[in-house]
C-alpha cells in the first residue's frame, strides 16, 4: 500500500508540477472563450444595409410588407414607420438589414421603370428590386432584381416578410377583423410535468437534461484530454526502460493502479479548477443577469443526484482510462498506442448518444440493460436517474460491475504489460495479449 | 552474516517461454558476503535466472529460496536489482527520482535525503542533484542508475552488465564501490559476458551455455582444476609446429607474442623440443594459467 501510494505520489506531483499542466490550465478556458467570442464578434460586424425598392403594382402592399419587415427586425422602429422616408433597422438576429423604398407605378410604362430601376442598380444607388405585379394577391408570383445573388439570406427574409404581408391582406380582404387575426395567429404552450410530481409545481426537466448533458459532456472532453496522458504513462516506463527496475519492487499491478490513479487525479485537480472558476464567473454572471431583471429558473436538484453524477462521473473517467491503460499495455509507443486508441472514442461516442433512447423510454429493458454495460453505463444510468429514478439496487449493481470492470481490466493490462517486458519490448498482437494474460 | 551462509539458492530451477527454454534444471549456491559471477553468452540464460531471483518471474518448476526463505515481496526490499535494460525518468531531477526508488524498497523519511547525498558524493555528482536526469551524460545516468540499487543498503546486490559502455575511469570507480560491498558483508551476483571483468572482481563463479549450468565452483578451484596447459611464447620462425594440432588446440597471436592451449594429451616439453628442433629462436617460453575466456571458450564449444 505504501509502495502503491509512492507512485502515486511521483505521477501526481510530476505531472502537476510540469509546465505543460500549468499552462493548459490556463490556456483551456482562454482558447474556449475565444471560441464563443470570435463568432459573436464576427458576426456583429456591422455590414451597411441593402438597399431595396418595391414596385408594388397591387397599390396596397407596400405598407404591410414594410411592418412584416420591420416588425421581424425590430419591433419599437416598425411601430412608427409610417413615414414615407427609407428607414434603417438593426436587427438582433438576423443577417440582413434591409432600406426600403417604395417606386411610384402609376405614370410610368414597367419596362421604363426596369430601366430607371436597373441604371440606379448600376449606379449603386440600389441592391436590388421587386416587383410585385398586379394580380400578386391571387397568383402570388413576384420578381426580385438583385444585384448580389451569392447573398443567399436576404431573399429568404425578404420571402418570409412578403409572405406574412400577403397573408395579412388576404385576411383583411376577407373581412376577418384584428381581434379574429390576433386569436388565429396565437401560439400555443405545451408544459411537460413530471408523472407523480406535485400538482402545480413547475418540473425542471430541462435544466435536469442540461446537467445530464453536462456530466456526459464533460466526461467526453475529459476522456479526450487524458485518455492520451493515462496511454503515454503506462507506456513511459517502458521507453525510458524503468520498467524492470520498478517490477523489482513493485508489483506490475500496484504500479498500474498507482499511474492511474496518479493521473486521474492530475485530471480532478485540473477540472476542479476549471470548475471553481466557472462557477465563480457563473454566479457572478448570473447575479448580474438578476440585477438586469431577467428571473434564470436555477435548477433545484437533489443533493443525492449530484452524488450519483459524481459517482458515475468517476466511474466513467476510470473506464475509458483503463481501456487505455489496456492499449499502453500492449504497444512499446505513444504512436503506436494513439492509432489502437481510435476505437475507444468510437464507443464513447455511441455510448453518448445512447442519451435519446433511454431518455425516451428510461424504464424498458433495454435502457435496463445499458445502465448495467460499463461503458455505457455512466451516460445511461445517470439519464435514467434524472428522467425516472430506478430503484437503489440497479444504481448500485450498476456501480458494483461497473468498478469491478475496472480493476479486471487493469489487472490484465498489468498482466500483458510484465509479459510485454519479459519479451524485450516487443508489440503484442490481439491474440498474443491474449496469451500472454493467461501465461505466468 | 557468517561466511559459508547461502544467501541464494536455487534447486532444479527451468523456466520456458512457450516453445523455448531459457533455463533447464539449474541448481546453484551463492554464498553470503561473496562476488558470484554469472557467466555466459548472449542468451545463455542469466537475464531469465536473475529476474526469477528478484520475483519478476516464477520458475515453472524448481525452487528457490532467498536468506533461506521462499521469495516474497517484503524479501524484495533487501535486494538492489541493476538490470542490463535500465533508464531513468527523463524529467525528473536526480534526487527525486532516487527518493522514489528508496521509497518504492520501502525507505522512509530523512536517512533517505542523507543516503542520496552521501552516495551522489560518492560517485563525484554531489552538484547534479537537482538536475533533471535528461541533462546528464550517459555516463552520469548510469551511475545514477547504480545508486538507484544501492540507496536502500541491500544485503544481496544483483547487477546486469553494470559497466558496459562505461570508461575505464567510472568501471574502476564502480568496481571499488562493488568490492566495498562485498566487504561490508553484501553478496553481490554479477552477470556478464565480459570475462576480463569477471575474472577481476569474482569469487565464485558460473558459467551457463544455452540454458543449462557448464560448471560452477569458486574461480580458484575452476582455474587450477584446468592446469596449467596454456603456454606464453615468443618466438620467431616454428610456425608449422604451433599449428600442428595435434599439439595446440588454440593459439592467439598478440602484437609480439602468441598464447597456445595445449592440445589433449599433448605436453609443453613435447612442444618445446619439437619447436627448438625446427629451428625456431625462442625468446619467452612460459607456462600461464588459463584466462577464464580460455576456459569459457573451451567449455562452450566443447561437443556436448
Amino acid at each position: 500500500m505504501k509502495k502503491f501510494l509512492s507512485v502515486v505520489k511521483r505521477e501526481y506531483i510530476q505531472r502537476v508540477r510540469a509546465k505543460m499542466f500549468i499552462v493548459s490550465t490556463i490556456l483551456l478556458p482562454v482558447v474556449m472563450s475565444l471560441f464563443i467570442l470570435v463568432p459573436a464578434i464576427i458576426l456583429s460586424i456591422e455590414t451597411p444595409p441593402m438597399r431595396v425598392a418595391v414596385m408594388d403594382q397591387t397599390g396596397r402592399m407596400y405598407s404591410q410588407i414594410r411592418q412584416a419587415l420591420f416588425n421581424d427586425q425590430s419591433a419599437p422602429e416598425a411601430q412608427n414607420a409610417n413615414s414615407g422616408a427609407p428607414r434603417t433597422t438593426t436587427p438582433r438576429r438576423s443577417f440582413s438589414r434591409f432600406v426600403l423604398e417604395e417606386v411610384n407605378a402609376t405614370n410610368q410604362p414597367l419596362d421604363q421603370i426596369r430601366a430607371n430601376l436597373d441604371q440606379r442598380m448600376r449606379a449603386r444607388e440600389l441592391d436590388g428590386y421587386v416587383i410585385l405585379p398586379p394580380d400578386f394577391l391571387s397568383q402570388g408570383k413576384a420578381e426580385f432584381i438583385t444585384r448580389n445573388p451569392g447573398d443567399v439570406f436576404s431573399p429568404q427574409v425578404l420571402q418570409s416578410a412578403i409572405n406574412r404581408a400577403v397573408r395579412e391582406q388576404r385576411l383583411i380582404d376577407a373581412k376577418v377583423d384584428t381581434r379574429t387575426r390576433q386569436e388565429l395567429f396565437k401560439p400555443i404552450e405545451l408544459r411537460s410535468l413530471k408523472a407523480g410530481a406535485p400538482g402545480g409545481q413547475q418540473p425542471n426537466s430541462n435544466a435536469s437534461f442540461a446537467v445530464v448533458f453536462g456530466v456526459g459532456f464533460v466526461m467526453y472532453l475529459a476522456i479526450l484530454m487524458y485518455g492520451q496522458i493515462v496511454l503515454g504513462a503506462i507506456i513511459e516506463e517502458k521507453e525510458t526502460r524503468i520498467a524492470e527496475i520498478l517490477f523489482s519492487s513493485v508489483k506490475p499491478f500496484t504500479l498500474m493502479m498507482g499511474k492511474l490513479v496518479g493521473v486521474s487525479l492530475v485530471a480532478l485537480t485540473q477540472l476542479a479548477i476549471w470548475g471553481t472558476a466557472f462557477g465563480i464567473f457563473a454566479v457572478y454572471g448570473v447575479g448580474l443577469l438578476a440585477s438586469e431583471g431577467l428571473r434564470e429558473n436555477i435548477p433545484s436538484i437533489p443533493f443525492l443526484h449530484f452524488i450519483y453524477f459524481g459517482l458515475f462521473f468517476l466511474l466513467g473517467f476510470f473506464i475509458y482510462a483503463t481501456i487505455y491503460a489496456l492499449v499502453g499495455s500492449m504497444v512499446t509507443t505513444a504512436q503506436e498506442g494513439g492509432q489502437l486508441a481510435m476505437p475507444i472514442i468510437l464507443i464513447l461516442v455511441v455510448s453518448f448518444y445512447l442519451f435519446w433512447p433511454v431518455s425516451r423510454s428510461p424504464d424498458s429493458p433495454f435502457s435496463f440493460w445499458v445502465s448495467m454495460i460499463p461503458f455505457s453505463a455512466p451516460v445511461a444510468m445517470v439519464v435514467r436517474i434524472v428522467t425516472q429514478t430506478p430503484p437503489f439496487w440497479q444504481i448500485a449493481l450498476s456501480l458494483l460491475i461497473g468498478f469491478s470492470t475496472v480493476f479486471v481490466i487493469m489487472w490484465l493490462a498489468s498482466r500483458i504489460y510484465r509479459v510485454g517486458m519479459l519479451m524485450y519490448g516487443k508489440r503484442a498482437s490481439i491474440p498474443e495479449a491474449i496469451r500472454w494474460a493467461r501465461q505466468a | 552474516m557468517a561466511a559459508n551462509e547461502t544467501t541464494v539458492k536455487l534447486d532444479g530451477v527451468s523456466k520456458s517461454f512457450g516453445e523455448f527454454t531459457a533455463v533447464r534444471d539449474l541448481s546453484i549456491d551463492v554464498r553470503a558476503g561473496r562476488v558470484f559471477g554469472l557467466l555466459g553468452p548472449n542468451g545463455a540464460g542469466k537475464t531469465t535466472t536473475i529476474r526469477m531471483i528478484v520475483n519478476i518471474t516464477a520458475p515453472d518448476s524448481g525452487t528457490i529460496l532467498l536468506f533461506g526463505r521462499r521469495i516474497d515481496a517484503n524479501l524484495q526490499d533487501r535486494i538492489g536489482y541493476l538490470p542490463e535494460e535500465r533508464g531513468l525518468y527523463k524529467k525528473m531531477r536526480v534526487a527525486d527520482q532516487l527518493r522514489f526508488f528508496a521509497e518504492i524498497k520501502n525507505m522512509r523519511g530523512r536517512e533517505v535525503d542523507s543516503k542520496i547525498d552521501e552516495w551522489l558524493a560518492r560517485v563525484k555528482l554531489p552538484e547534479w542533484k537537482n538536475k533533471r536526469s535528461m541533462e546528464l551524460s550517459k555516463g552520469m545516468q548510469q551511475k545514477i542508475q547504480f545508486i538507484s540499487a544501492v540507496i536502500h543498503d541491500p544485503d544481496l546486490l544483483i547487477l546486469d552488465e553494470p559497466f558496459s559502455g562505461l570508461d575505464p575511469v567510472n568501471v574502476e570507480l564502480l568496481k571499488e564501490i562493488v568490492l566495498d560491498l562485498k566487504r561490508a558483508g553484501k553478496t553481490i551476483i554479477f552477470s556478464t559476458h565480459q570475462m576480463e571483468v569477471a575474472e577481476k572482481i569474482c569469487d565464485d563463479i558460473c558459467l551457463l551455455n544455452r540454458s543449462r549450468k557448464v560448471f560452477a565452483g569458486s574461480l580458484r578451484e575452476i582455474k587450477s582444476s584446468f592446469g596449467r596447459n596454456s603456454v606464453a611464447i615468443r618466438c620467431e620462425g616454428g610456425n608449422g609446429v604451433l599449428d600442428d594440432p595435434a599439439l595446440v588446440s588454440k593459439l592467439v597471436r598478440h602484437a609480439d607474442e602468441a598464447q597456445a592451449l595445449l592440445a589433449a594429451g599433448a605436453d609443453a616439453q613435447t612442444l618445446l623440443k619439437r619447436l627448438i628442433d625446427s629451428g625456431a629462436v625462442i625468446g619467452k617460453f612460459e607456462m600461464v594459467e588459463p584466462s577464464l575466456n580460455d576456459i569459457f571458450i573451451t567449455k562452450v564449444t566443447e561437443p556436448a
